[in-house]
This record gives structure tokens, C-alpha cells and sequence, in this order.
């Protein structure tokens, strides 16, 4: 279980988190909404132990988050994997966190590492492709290797921070379908942010909707009415536009 | 003035203003331009007075140069053609064993019944292969450690100005101060080498490294990863490529400069070129600079091609690609 409570981030003047608090029992798949600015990214890295909080607290059953550790895993927007070594290589960093920094080097990982490895590639549907050096791979396949090396880190909760969002549609639809499955698969507790409305209902189990740094909404599907998006996008002015144009 | 529009009435007083202005703004930078000239020319004759420059010398030695050309390119013949007798330059190059000997007794790496004796050209190749290699440990220790990212800012300018010393330090006087060490050998040369290496090699290390990306370095981090693995994983994985590519550039450097290091006595082409010079024997020295040449760029082709499949952009390298490829093919038909 995941609990958040009375979080809160600045930068400066700048409030990027203000007051949120939320419990996510295991195994829920939870998609953060908001516009760019919101605060989900900040957010998702305070989870992270990337960025510290400026106040409150943040456990995972029961441990506070006090820095990166290793059952905590995120995938990046724009995939930060190393471009130059191979899609099972990247996957292999997954297990820098378990595995001695000599052993590392010399890539002595164990081998149920390495089984994992290709377990998490299998999984997002990249096996064949596990040789393939990651500078040559499309956008969603390098986004996929990049949720493998989050699988490999055998983490307690799964974050992403706008994992689809410099990808086409299809792409996109595709890569959420892999997360949702590997989270189904593993019984793993995720955080999703995304912008996409349609992709987020395809996808979501629960909705945790930003603006300004707060939570204005929390609740499942059914919740999530027009009336709701409207409040966090604000009012979405392209059917006024289109009407304009047409007329 | 008759540079002023003849109509003045059609143009506002901004645009008068302006003009002027710009005009005054170009006249300025001509004054300064002017001057800059003058400045730039005295300075350039102070120094041709330094270096005691002379027309009248090189007139009055000509004809001694011009002797000296006609046995840096001995007149000959080819199929009746006339040409440099290339003969000359041969003998002198097999006589003294500049490239290399095969023989069937002797001294020297053995295959099936003969024995390869390197000649001086790989003396001068070991000195720059072998000096690289040795220099390659520092370098890598004092570059990575002197980049920001690495070591926090005041710490790294200790590891930045050991380089900067180094490369004051040209690589011919390294190997004067380590004369007491090793006497006047390729083995003092070497080291030289290896030193230079350190400070060149490095310096091109940490500048490699302020290219890399954030985002690798923090998801290396997220995982859970210690400080050490961030360096290596997040940010030394992705300059693999580069690093190996600058290390075969300084190779290239480094065959260059054992070049010289003969020149002080340090063993290989240089010294063979220095000693034919204290005989007087210019063609033998034209025999020697062409096996030069050929080890140069032959050291550069190589190191070029290397780079060339390493960053690979070019799908045509056939001949690196066959052979670095060839043990994992071998490999792979043998384990199925």
C-alpha cells in the first residue's frame, strides 16, 4: 500500500505540489491527469526519491520514501536509455540496485537477473529484438525497453511519468497496453501520468486529476464525467473552435 | 556631402538620423581596421627580426639547397622514362631493415619455416602503440575525474590542472626529463608517450563528458543504483563510442610523435633519419621520410576505419566490419 500524505514541493515561489494527500491499496493502476504545469511530474518524482518534498511524507507499506530505491521503478518520458548498448543490456540496469558495483562492471549478474531480463523483454513483447542495439529501435519499442528495466528492478510500485506522450497514436495505445499488462501480470500498484483523456479511459482503473499543484479530483471510471475533464483542462475550446471554422 | 540623398524631403529625420549614424559606425570601423593592420604588420616584423629572417640567405644557400635536392631525388629511370631512381631509395630502406625482414633463421616472431623480424618502422609503431596504451589508464582516471559531473566543482580543477601541466610539458622534453630513468631508448620515449597521453587523451575525456545527457544519468539513478554505477552506466556507457574514437585519434598523434622522438636519439625512424642527416646522406633520408609517410597514413587509414564502424554510419566498411565481425559469426556457427 502507497500513502501519500500532506505532500508539498516548491521551487521558490513556485508551488509545483500543494497539500496532496492519497492511498492506493496494491495493485491498482492509477492515472494522474492534468495539464502540462499541474504538477504530476513533480509529483511522480517526489514518489520516486528523485526530488525531495518540501514537506510531508510518502510510504510504501509502511517504509518512508527517503531517496531512489530500487522498488520504486519509473519510466521516463523521452526513455533515458542508453542508446549505445543493446535492448538486454538496458534491461540488465534494472538490477544495478541488487548487484555490486564490481559485479556491475564486469557484468557478472546473476543469472535469475538475467533470466528476469529477458522475462521483462518477453513481456513487453521485445524477446527477438533483445540483441538489438537501442539507438536503432522505433520510439515504442525504445519506450517499451524502457518499461522492461523498470520490470527488472522487481519494484513495489510502477511510475510513469508521460511515458506515451512523444509517441504516434498507435504507438501510444500500444505502449499503455503493455503497462497495463505488465502491471496486471505482476500484481504491481501503478501511477500513470498522461494527457491523452481517451488513452487515460481506455486505461485507468482510478483518476487523480491536478491542477495547480492540487488534487481536484480522485475517483474510478464511472466518476469521470465531461463535466470533470472540463474542470481540470479547463474548458476545452476545440469544438468551439471547429464550429467557428466550419461555419 | 554628396553621399546625403538628393531629395531630402522624401525621407523623415529618423531615417536621416540613422543613416548617419551607420555612416559614422562604418568610418569608425575603418579607423580601427586601419590600425589593427598596422599593429598586426609591426608585430610580424619584430618577429621575422627574432628568428633572424633573410632574403639574402636563402638567395646566397640556393644552389647548396638545390645540390641537396638533386640527392633527396636522385635522377633515374623507369621503363626508360626518366624519373627518381626509386632503386636507391630501396636499397638503402632494405639494407637497413626499415620496414621489415623474413627470414629463415634468426631472431623474431616464427611462422611455418620463416621468422618476421620487425624492421625500425615498427620500432616507431611500438613506441606510439605501446605509449598509448600505457597512457590510456591515466588518462581515463584523470579525465572522468575532472569532469564536473563527476568530481563537485573546486575538486575537479585538481584533476583539470594536472592535465593542463602535462600538456604544457611537449612530449619531446618529457622524454629529455626522463633521460635518467631510462637512458636515450625507445623504452624513455615510450613513456614520454604514455605521459603526453595522460594529459592530451584526458583532457579530450572530460570534454567528451560534458556532452552527456541528464536524463540516462538520472534513470540509472532511479533504479537504485550506487554513485559509482551512475558513472559508469549513466555516463560512461554513452561515451563508449566517442572515447574509443578520440583514443584511435591520439594513436594517430602518438605514431607522429615517436616519428620525433628518433630525432633525439630515441630509437626507429627518427633516429635512422637523424643519423643519415649527420652523414650527409639526403637520399637515404628521402628513403627514410617515404617510410614515414607510409606509416602514417597507413596508422591513420586504419585508425579512420575504425572510427568509421564504430560510430556506424557506414554500412560499406567492408574489410573492419569482416574481421571484427568474423570471431562472433565463428561463434555463433559453432554453438548451433
Amino acid at each position: 500500500m502507497i500513502e501519500v500524505s500532506n505532500l508539498s514541493k516548491s521551487y521558490g515561489e513556485i508551488q509545483a505540489v500543494d497539500d496532496v494527500s492519497f492511498t492506493i491499496p496494491d495493485g491498482e493502476f492509477v492515472v494522474v491527469l492534468g495539464e502540462s504545469g499541474a504538477g504530476k511530474s513533480t509529483l511522480l518524482r517526489c514518489l520516486n526519491g528523485i526530488t525531495e518534498p518540501t514537506e510531508g511524507s510518502i510510504t510504501i507499506n509502511g517504509d518512508p520514501v527517503q531517496g531512489p530505491r530500487d522498488d520504486v521503478a519509473m519510466v521516463f518520458q523521452q526513455h533515458y536509455l542508453i542508446e549505445e548498448m543493446s535492448a538486454y543490456n538496458n534491461a540488465l540496469t534494472g538490477a544495478l540496485g541488487r548487484t555490486s558495483f564490481f559485479n556491475s562492471l564486469l557484468g557478472r549478474y546473476p543469472e535469475e537477473d538475467k533470466y528476469e531480463a529477458l522475462r521483462a523483454l518477453e513481456t513487453v513483447g521485445l524477446l527477438e529484438e533483445s540483441g538489438q542495439s537501442v539507438g536503432q529501435m522505433s520510439g515504442g519499442q525504445q519506450q517499451r525497453v524502457g518499461i522492461a528495466r523498470a520490470l527488472v528492478q522487481k519494484p513495489n510500485l510502477l511510475l510513469a511519468d508521460e511515458p506515451v506522450a512523444s509517441l504516434d497514436p498507435a504507438s501510444a495505445e500500444q505502449v499503455m497496453a503493455y503497462i497495463r499488462a505488465a502491471a496486471d501480470e505482476r500484481g504491481l500498484s501503478t501511477l500513470a501520468s498522461l494527457h491523452q483523456v481517451n488513452i487515460a479511459r481506455e486505461f485507468g482503473e482510478r483518476f487523480l486529476g491536478m491542477k495547480d499543484g492540487e488534487v481536484i479530483f480522485d475517483g474510478y471510471r464511472d466518476d469521470l464525467t465531461v463535466d470533470v475533464i472540463d474542470e481540470i483542462y479547463g474548458t476545452i475550446e476545440t469544438e468551439a473552435i471547429r464550429t467557428e471554422a466550419e461555419a | 556631402m554628396s553621399t546625403e540623398p538628393e531629395s531630402e524631403q522624401s525621407v523623415s529625420g529618423a531615417v536621416q538620423e540613422q543613416f548617419t549614424r551607420l555612416r559614422i559606425n562604418k568610418r569608425a570601423r575603418q579607423v580601427f581596421g586601419l590600425f589593427a593592420l598596422v599593429v598586426f604588420g609591426w608585430l610580424f616584423s619584430l618577429a621575422l627580426g627574432q628568428v633572424g629572417f633573410s632574403i639574402a640567405e636563402i638567395m646566397e644557400y640556393w644552389p647548396d639547397f638545390r645540390d641537396a635536392l638533386g640527392q633527396f631525388f636522385p635522377p633515374g629511370e623507369i621503363f626508360g622514362i626518366p624519373f627518381v631512381d626509386t632503386g636507391a631509395y630501396w636499397s638503402f630502406i632494405q639494407q637497413n631493415n626499415l620496414l621489415f625482414e623474413l627470414q629463415t633463421n634468426g631472431a623474431g616472431v616464427a611462422f611455418w619455416n620463416w621468422t618476421f623480424v620487425p624492421g625500425q618502422m615498427f620500432i616507431t609503431l611500438a613506441m606510439g602503440f605501446a605509449g598509448t596504451v600505457l597512457g590510456l589508464p591515466g588518462a581515463l582516471l584523470l579525465g572522468v575525474l575532472g569532469s564536473e559531473r563527476v568530481t563537485p566543482y573546486p575538486f575537479n580543477f585538481i584533476f583539470r590542472g594536472t592535465m593542463s601541466v602535462i600538456r604544457a610539458i611537449p612530449a619531446l622534453v618529457w622524454a629529455l626529463i626522463y633521460i635518467p630513468l631510462g637512458g636515450v631508448t625507445p623504452f624513455t620515449a615510450t613513456l614520454a608517450i604514455g605521459t603526453d597521453t595522460m594529459g592530451n587523451l584526458g583532457r579530450l575525456f572530460t570534454d567528451a563528458l560534458e556532452e552527456v545527457e541528464d536524463g540516462p544519468i538520472e534513470a540509472i539513478g532511479s533504479t537504485g543504483a550506487s554513485g559509482p554505477q551512475r558513472v559508469v552506466f549513466g555516463m560512461l556507457s554513452q561515451v563508449f563510442s566517442p572515447f574509443i574514437a578520440w583514443t584511435m585519434y591520439i594513436l594517430e598523434i602518438n605514431t607522429r610523435i615517436a616519428v620525433t622522438m628518433g630525432l633525439i636519439g630515441g630509437g626507429g625512424l627518427g633516429y635512422v633519419l637523424q643519423v643519415q642527416r649527420g652523414l650527409f646522406k639526403y637520399t637515404n633520408m628521402m628513403a627514410t621520410i617515404l617510410v614515414i609517410f607510409v606509416l602514417v597514413i597507413s596508422v591513420e587509414v586504419v585508425s579512420q576505419r575504425v572510427r568509421a564502424y564504430i560510430r556506424g554510419t557506414e554500412e560499406s566498411q567492408g574489410l573492419i566490419a569482416l574481421i571484427v565481425e568474423f570471431p562472433q559469426r565463428m561463434v555463433r556457427t559453432l554453438w548451433q
